[in-house]
């Protein structure tokens, strides 16, 4: 499938939070380990809401997290 | 593996047993007479125990073993691979009525138009199951 077209930087900030897990965060946000999988991975783009939610958690703005990269 | 996605898989194979059972053990023979649609009725009884013991059991199996998991609400994710596994679906469905229509207006008894709607109903639900399984694994 294609990829979405930004990056993101999930995965460092959660080492640096202390290592936190993916089901960690899930529970955070409100979503499933699978879906912060798939989110690391570039697989599901997630909606506005999530993506914020996601920034918040880390204390970031939203383009610390994710990074538009298509062009 | 998520816990809907080890539900999914339960769902899957007991539909594959149950009406696996019902399609090879059919009489075919009758199925053009009203003897056809009177055995199609009653094997139903027998193929929804098949197909809803290991769907229970495997239900009731996984609950215990990730409580937590089995508590989660649906995500936004969950949420459209369900849509899109729905929307797959519709087309079997679609296939499947004018199958019937077509059937009926030729002539064939209740025993086949049963039958067709049976298999219908079922393709389309492992159609459903199946590609939400293929996005939970695909990642989305």
């Amino acid at each position: 499938m294609a990829q979405a077209p930004f990056t993101n930087d999930i995965k460092t900030l959660r080492f640096l939070a202390g290592e936190m897990t993916q089901a960690d965060l899930g529970d955070k946000v409100g979503v499933t380990r699978q879906t912060i999988a798939a989110i690391e991975q570039g697989k599901y783009s997630p909606s506005l809401e999530v993506a914020f939610r996601i920034a918040h958690v880390f204390g970031k703005p939203l383009e610390d997290v994710f990074r538009w990269q298509a062009d | 593996m998520s816990f809907r996605e080890k539900i999914h898989w339960v769902a899957f194979l007991s539909l594959i047993l149950g009406f696996g059972w019902y399609f090879m053990s059919y009489p075919w023979a009758v199925a053009n007479t009203r003897g056809g649609m009177l055995t199609a009725v009653w094997m139903l009884i027998p193929t929804t125990i098949i197909f809803l013991v290991p769907m229970v059991a495997g239900t009731v199996w996984f609950t215990i073993r990730t409580p937590k998991e089995a508590n989660l609400k649906e995500d936004e994710r969950e949420k459209t691979i369900h849509l899109k596994g729905t929307h797959a679906a519709y087309y079997p469905l679609v296939l499947g009525i004018w199958a019937n229509i077509f059937a009926l207006i030729n002539g064939l008894s209740y025993g086949w138009s049963v039958n067709i709607l049976m298999a219908t109903l079922v393709l389309a639900e492992l159609i459903r199951v199946g590609s939400q399984l293929y996005l939970y694994r695909r990642g989305y």
